[in-house]
Parts: structure tokens; sequence; C-alpha cells
């Protein structure tokens, strides 16, 4: 088991213990270069020191912006050692966003990969007084930046390394002046309602965390680990940045974010985490690939993943697979599963997981299937992670038993449900409360439980179950209510469905949806079958494409009682845009803000008409604003659907 | 790397010494003067275009600076030796390179493949050595992977570095042939209408490389070209040709207003 101590003195017992060890590998320029914990220790010490003396004291704020490269962990490790906290960005967050960001988590610097994120931090300067350095560690693009107050991180960290020579034991007294209870990173919600929170993350909160992932589930020490996951979420702060020292494990890092496919071939890691959009689009690919894929393969593929399906998810879920199918196994798994999970790269993943909000069963299914062991996890920033899949055999319906906490982080977790079913949680390093937001910390806490906002059951087995957030299961004129996010991740398993939007609330009668087609599956879906197209918005207004995601939303309505059934959709004419505010940036939808940019066309499926015309305000990439409209085909899910009778039924029944 | 930027001036002051310098050049063909007496100096960090109406001699300009045509009248400087009379790949090992009109990659090469031709001129390897690839040859071949590596980051090529470039678009094909210019090392650079078939998206990518490469390289680029928005976008400074000969020259904004030019582009009394 890991002591209670903070992330750097973990690092620094391991630069002196195993300096030979291997911590990191990231392709840079085509080749996969190594970092050993002796270089981790030495980058992360010269640029505390240099941090130190360019005046960024304990207690500070040091803000990170950028993708997922050593240099990013080095500038948190370092941080950390001189005692500031962090706050993480999306590397894709716009100026405005981190304007605020910065400002309510009090940075004093801000350590930036490249010209973008530089550029950002320059925009917003200004309205940030608080911030009095921007360091960047890619000079790609910077070469005319003369600007004075940027610094490279190599620059600060020869100074430091040169103070390291000077006065050996500094860095050793900075980071033993260090406490567990110290507030280690600042992780900010994602915030699909009002303005993101920071919530507080200690230095023992991270070991808690990854202590009970690493005693619930095997990780070796030398464990390869894939970094994808953005470090501003606090997942992969538990994972990558803490379990990378506390296992240890080899962080891998892309070369980057698009490659990483091609990435993961090329070393095959044991470990990963994404959420449930990465899988699924992972999914997605093997899907359409196989659709692309001629007659007679696509047979034997569907053939060796109904055998894997019978075997593998048949011992998963207790149901021992027929004689036949066991004794194909070898034959199905050497033809078409090896085969698969060697072109994917997962030939050697152990402990794949999906984490951040519930997936479809058929996708854990079919990676099941294809011999992909993967396992949910379920948590929340402000209590930590809290259940997993655990063992050989788990529920897919389920997000898994309880973990357990380190034992000098606090008591055992202990749970219940509130009267109207919301799971509350207490034990282990607990909540510690929103940056500077003490009224928002209070009402997440009744008695001394945190109120995590979730509807819950459990199984016989002891195993959670995730229904939907509280406040997001809805109430139709009738009273029954309906489980949005159930139909929405059921139906993204669609190979043709990006993203699903369920509308329906106390003024109205029936489930109506709005979807966002998946436009690299549907064109080539398209082309084979001669449908001529020009633009997205053509091609998603194509009756053939309503016809076939009609079948889809039928498919899902036959496991949904009669009043929870999608009755009415349309295709949206664009894709949704997180740079639009359509989603977050991890990807979720911004229900009330699509739900109103879209009020006509939710006005017309609700009036009962066969088409709506939209225009919508758009903004291009380079700034440029626009406008686009579109006459939007609304379709029945099923013939003879009659709105009227159902509007006179309520009347009659009122 | 961890040396900071130095900033650049941008079309003032950088003109100390000429790199590439043309001095009263006259070419015919025939009966037809493709140029004459055409005076051109392109200063050490210049981003310099060459514009004119169709025929006006700007490709035969290039082709007199990197060799392929010899001018009957006139002299051109080249980092301080003559370039008329010396051969095309003489030229380009002193530190000329170029990328055409269209483009002149090998197609059933990967990107990595392409450029690394433009290392040829690096290695020093023999045939047998190739043959052998062993020892000094593979090492050298390692050394100069690092040097294609990095334009491929610059360019931003990673995904497509073991694409054949037959299979790629236009926009990604002018993109390695700017790659395979730049794996020369170059002192200069001369463009020869790289925007020329590209949609809007393409060409404002191309722009920004343009760009990175000059700031990055630190080299002067010479852009023949004919969409105009790029030009008055890109260019330090614009030298106007029509019916081979120079009728203007200037900044941008200076060129845009000049009669002549208005007269070349647009006709007389049109306007």
């Amino acid at each position: 088991m890991i002591a209670m101590q903070t992330l750097p003195q973990l690092l620094l017992l391991r630069g002196q213990q195993e300096p030979g060890r291997l911590a990191q590998r990231h392709k840079k320029r085509g080749i996969w270069r190594e970092y050993s914990f002796g270089d981790v220790l030495e980058q992360v010490r010269g640029l505390a020191l240099g941090l130190d003396a360019m005046g960024v004291k304990r207690g500070e704020t040091v803000a990170i912006i950028g993708e997922n490269e050593p240099d990013n962990f080095w500038a948190e490790f370092a941080a950390l050692a001189l005692g500031a906290k962090v706050i993480s960005l999306y590397p894709d967050l716009t100026a405005g966003e981190i304007d605020y960001l910065l400002n309510d988590s009090e940075a004093v610097c801000l350590i930036a990969q490249d010209q973008e994120q530089v550029d950002k931090g320059l925009a917003i300067r200004d309205a940030v007084p608080g911030l009095r350095h921007i360091l960047y560690w890619d000079t790609t693009g910077m070469w005319s930046y003369g600007d004075k107050g940027l610094h490279t991180t190599q620059e600060v960290t020869a100074r430091g390394i040169e103070r390291h020579r000077a006065s050996p034991d500094a860095f050793g007294a900075m980071v033993a002046a260090g406490q567990p209870d110290e507030i280690a990173v600042l992780s900010y919600t994602s915030g699909t309602t009002g303005r993101p929170k920071g919530v507080i993350v200690t230095h023992k909160m991270m070991i808690d965390n990854a202590h009970r992932i690493m005693s619930a589930a095997e990780v070796r020490p030398g464990l390869d680990y894939l970094t994808y996951i953005a470090p501003a979420w606090i997942t992969e702060q538990i994972v990558g940045v803490t379990m990378g020292l506390a296992v240890p494990m080899v962080v891998n890092f892309p070369e980057s974010p698009e490659q990483v496919l091609a990435n993961l071939r090329e070393i095959a890691v044991e470990m990963m985490v994404f959420a449930p959009r990465q899988w699924e689009s992972l999914a997605a690919t093997i899907q359409a690939r196989m659709l692309d894929a001629g007659p007679l393969r696509r047979r034997i593929y569907e053939w060796g993943v109904a055998i894997g399906h019978q075997v593998n998810v048949g011992r998963l879920e207790g149901k021992p697979a027929p004689l036949l199918a066991r004794l194909l196994y070898p034959l199905a798994d050497g033809l078409v599963l090896e085969p698969l999970r060697d072109k994917l790269g997962l030939t050697r993943l152990s402990l794949p997981v999906c984490g951040g909000a519930t997936m479809a069963p058929d996708v854990f299914r079919l990676f099941h299937a294809i011999g992909v062991p993967l396992r949910n996890i379920y948590g929340a920033t402000e209590i930590g992670l809290l259940t997993l899949h655990q063992s050989e055999s788990y529920n897919l319906e389920t997000v898994g038993h309880w973990m357990k906490p380190h034992p000098d982080a606090g008591k055992p977790l202990e749970w219940k449900l509130s009267e109207a079913g919301e799971l509350l949680v207490r034990g282990g390093s607990f909540f510690q409360g929103y940056y500077r937001n003490p009224e928002k910390s209070d009402e997440r806490l009744q008695d001394g439980w945190y109120q995590t906002g979730d509807a819950v059951t459990q199984t016989e087995s002891g195993e959670l179950v995730f229904l939907e957030r509280i406040s997001d299961l809805r109430r139709m004129r009738s009273g029954d209510s309906f489980p949005p996010q159930y139909i929405e991740t059921r139906l993204r398993f669609s190979p043709f469905i990006k993203d699903i939007l369920t509308l329906g609330d106390e003024s109205r009668d029936f489930v109506g949806a709005l979807i966002n087609i998946d436009m690299e599956v549907l064109s080539r879906w398209a082309e084979e079958r001669n449908i001529t197209y020009s633009t997205f918005t053509d091609l998603s207004q194509k009756p053939e494409v309503a016809a076939l995601i009609r079948e889809d939303i039928r498919r899902v309505n036959l496991f949904l009682p009669e009043h929870a059934r999608v009755r009415r959709f349309a295709n949206f004419p664009k894709e949704l845009d997180p740079d639009e505010g359509e989603l977050t940036r991890s990807r979720k939808l911004r229900r009330e803000f699509i739900t109103e940019r879209y009020q006509a066309l939710v006005e017309e499926i609700y009036r009962g008409s066969s088409t709506a015309a939209v225009n919508i305000l758009i903004t291009y990439q380079d700034g440029r604003k626009g406008t686009l409209s579109a006459t939007v085909r609304i379709n029945d899910v099923d013939e003879g659907f009659n709105i009227i009778e159902l509007q006179d039924n309520r009347r009659a029944i009122a | 790397m961890e040396a900071m930027a130095v900033p650049h001036g941008a079309a003032a002051g950088a003109r100390k010494r000429p790199v590439l310098a043309a001095q009263d050049i006259g070419l015919q063909f025939g009966g037809i003067k493709a140029l004459d007496g055409v005076t051109i100096e392109i200063g050490s960090d210049e981003l310099v275009a060459v514009i004119g109406p169709n025929g006006a001699g700007k490709s035969s300009l290039m082709n007199c600076f990197s060799g392929f045509y010899r001018p009957q009248r006139g002299e051109i400087q080249f980092d301080g030796g003559p370039v008329v009379g010396k051969s095309v790949h003489q030229i380009a090992r002193a530190g000329l390179a170029r990328t055409f009109q269209g483009t002149h990659i090998f197609g059933g090469m990967t990107v990595i493949e392409n450029i690394m031709i433009g290392r040829h001129m690096h290695m020093r390897s023999s045939i047998l050595d190739a043959f052998i690839h062993f020892g000094r040859s593979r090492n050298e071949e390692f050394a100069q992977r690092e040097v294609v590596e990095e334009i491929i980051e610059l360019l931003e090529m990673e995904s497509i570095r073991h694409r054949p470039v037959g299979t790629l678009g236009y926009g990604q094909r002018k993109r390695v042939d700017l790659g395979r210019a730049l794996a020369q090392e170059p002192k200069i650079l001369l463009m020869d209408e790289p925007m020329a078939g590209m949609n809007t998206e393409e060409k404002e990518d191309l722009a920004r490389f343009i760009l990175d490469v000059r700031e990055a390289r630190g080299i002067p680029v010479v852009l023949v070209e004919h969409d105009m928005g790029v030009v008055m976008d890109l260019a330090d400074r614009v030298v106007v040709l029509d019916f081979g000969r120079k009728i203007a020259e200037g900044t941008p904004a200076e060129v845009q207003r000049d009669p002549a030019v208005l007269k070349a582009y647009l006709g007389e009394g049109t306007r």
C-alpha cells in the first residue's frame, strides 16, 4: 500500500530509489522517446526551483493548458513541488472561458503548450490582474513573439537546474514542507448548469482515490498506460498523474489526439481510460469498417463476434455458453477476434475503463465479445471514485461494486438513499468544498452526507445501478416521467447517430428527439447506395436517412414503457459544435441552450407539422458569422401516430 | 530550441544584404521578350511577391533564378556568387529551393520518402553503401530522418506521414512539395503559384505554413501568385511584372494604388 504523502514526495522517492525505471514515453517526431523517473525528477526539480526563483509562492495557483504531453505533467509536478496548487485547463477552451477560470482560481502563472494557447493567455492577460507570468513549452509558431514576460519552460528549468547545483538541498526541503491536506488541484466541474465551480482536491484525495483503484483492480508495477483523457478531468488526475507515480506505471503520451488510434496500435497499452464518447466512437469505427467490408467478410465477422458474445458475455453474466460455442471459440478468436484486437492495438489491454457518464450496455457487450474486458467506473469530482466493475464477473447494466478508501484518508465509504432516491455518500477523504464558494459547498451537504444528485438502485449482488441524474428525470404533462439519458445512451450505440437530445417536459404530451447524424458513417452509407447529397444539411434531411434512424429508434422503443417512447424526431441540419456552445468541452449536450436555439423546430414537432423552417446563427472557425437556413423534415416513429388524438384524450381526462 | 525567439521586423529594415539579386536580365524566346531588363533584389528576411497578368514573365523569372532558363542578358547573384552559367543542381546545392506550379512529387512514394529526397544533397554515402545499408548509410538515414520529422511536425503532417502521396488531396500534396523544398535547408525559397487550384480553407492553411516557414527558418521567400488576397496578406513587398518588364514595386498598399498596376490588370479607362 502507498503511504499517505504528497505527490511530489512520492515522485522524489521514485526518482531517488529507482532513477532508471521507465516513467513516461512520448511519441515525438515519429519516435517514442523515453523518460525514466530520474529524468522526470530532474525536469521537475529544475522547473520547480526555476518557478520559485520567478517568485511563484507556496499556496498560489499555477494554471496549465495544453494537450497531454510530458511537459504538461512535469509542469504540474513542479508546481505541486513548490507548494502551489494546479488548475488544469481543457486545451480547446476559448480565451473567454479561461478568463473566468483563471480569475476564480486566482492563478498567478499560466503554463501553456504552444502558440495557440499562449495567444489565449495574452488575450486575457489584462482581464486577469493576478496573472504575473506566462510560460510555454513548445516553441512552434513562437518565433516572432518578442513579447516581454513570456518564457519557455526549458529556460526556467535550466535556471532551476543551476540553482540546484548551487544549493542541492533546496528542492528536498521544499518538497518536505508539503502536507497531504494541502490543496493539490482545483478541478472545475464542467458546469452543464451555471458557472463552473472549482472542486478542491487535496493530495490526500489524490492518493486515496489512486489507492481505491489499485486495491479494486489488478494494476502491476510497470503497467503501460495510455494518457488520452485531459488532466483537466479529475479521472486523469487520479489515474495518469497519481497512479503513474503510485503504482508506478509507464505513462504513454500519443503524438497528438488525432494520432491516438495509430499510436495505440504501436504500443498496445495495458490500461486506458476513455469517456463513453470515445469508446462509442471506437465501437462505431469497428461497425463502420465492417459495413464497408464485402458480404463474405462481414458474414465471418458477425459469426466470430456472435461466438465471442456467447462465450465472453455469457461467462460475465454467469450464463455458461453452449458447448458448440465453446468449441468454436478458439477458431473465432483466431479468425476474427484476435485480428480485430490487433488491428485496434488492444491485444495487451487488461484494464480498459469507461468513466464519466453512462454508456449503452450494448457497447460494453461488443467490447467484451471481442475479448476486451471493459469496466465501468463511477464517481464524482467532489467525492472521488466510488464504484468499479471488479473481479471476473460483473453486471454490465451496473457501475460495479463499492471500492475501499485509503485507511489513512478516512472512514470506509458509507451510502444511503434519500427519500427521492438520491445517492448520499460519506467516508474516505470526503468532499472538501468548492474553492472560495462555501455557499454552494453547503448546498451539497446534508447532516455530514454528500448529496451526489444521482438516482441509483442496487442489484442483489450489491452492485450499484446508475439510473439518471435526479434533476434529469423528466416529467410530462400526464405526470409520467421518462429517463432521457437512458434513451439517449442506448440510441447513441447506432453507428448512424452521433448525438441525440430527447424532448419532453411538463408542457408536452410525448417524447420527441433531435438527432445529430454521424456524417462520416452516413456519407459512406449513402455513397454505397448511390444516394446523392451535397452538404451535411442535405444528407441529414434525406428520407432514406430518416428511415434508417427511425428503425434504430423503434428498436430502443421496444425496451421502454408506452409513455416513455420516442414518438417524433428530426435530424439537426448542422453538426452540434462545442465552439458554438451546443456541447460542453467534454462533449455533453447543453440541453437548455440547444432547445432554445432550435425552438422553432421543437414547436413544429409538437404541433404535428411534417417540416419546419430553421434559421440558425452560426460562427465559423475564423470568427465570421452567418445564418444557416434550412427546411427540416419532422418524422413520425410509428405510422398512424396521431397527436390530435393524444391531445384530445388528455383533454378528456382532464 | 530554447533560445528566445528573435523578433523580426516586418518589411522595413530587413533588406541589408540582398540574398538574391537580378540585374537587368533579359530573356528572349525567338522574337518574344519574356523578360526585358528586370532588376530585382531579395533581402535576407523578406517575403516578396511577384505578381502580374498572364504571360507577364513571372514563371520565366523563377526559371532564370533556379537555372532552368539562361537569360541572354544581365546578371543574377545568389548568396554572393553568379547564377547564370551554373546548372540546376549546382544552384540547388548552393541553397536555392523551389516549389512548382502543380506538384512535382513522386505519387507512389510516401510523404516521408518524398521529403527525404530533399535531403539527398545532404547525404554522403555512396550507391554501394546504400545497397549494403549498414553502418554509415544506415546511421545517415537515421540522422536525416530526424530532420525530416522536424519538417513533418512543422507542416503538421503526422497523420499522413506513411501515406503514398498519390492518395493525398491536392492541398496536402502541395504541403509535401513545400516540405521537400524545406528539406534542402535552403537559403531562399521560391514558390511558383502555391495557391493555384486550392479552396479557401487550403489556401488559408498554406498561407499560415508559409509564414511559419519564413519565421521558423528565417529565410526569404519569393512567391509568384495570382491570388491577390493572398499576396496582400502575406507579402512584405510586391514586384509587379507586365510584358516582361517591371512596372511597379513597393508595399502591398502602395502597389494597389499604383496607376500602372491598375492599368495592367484592369485596362485603361475601366475604373
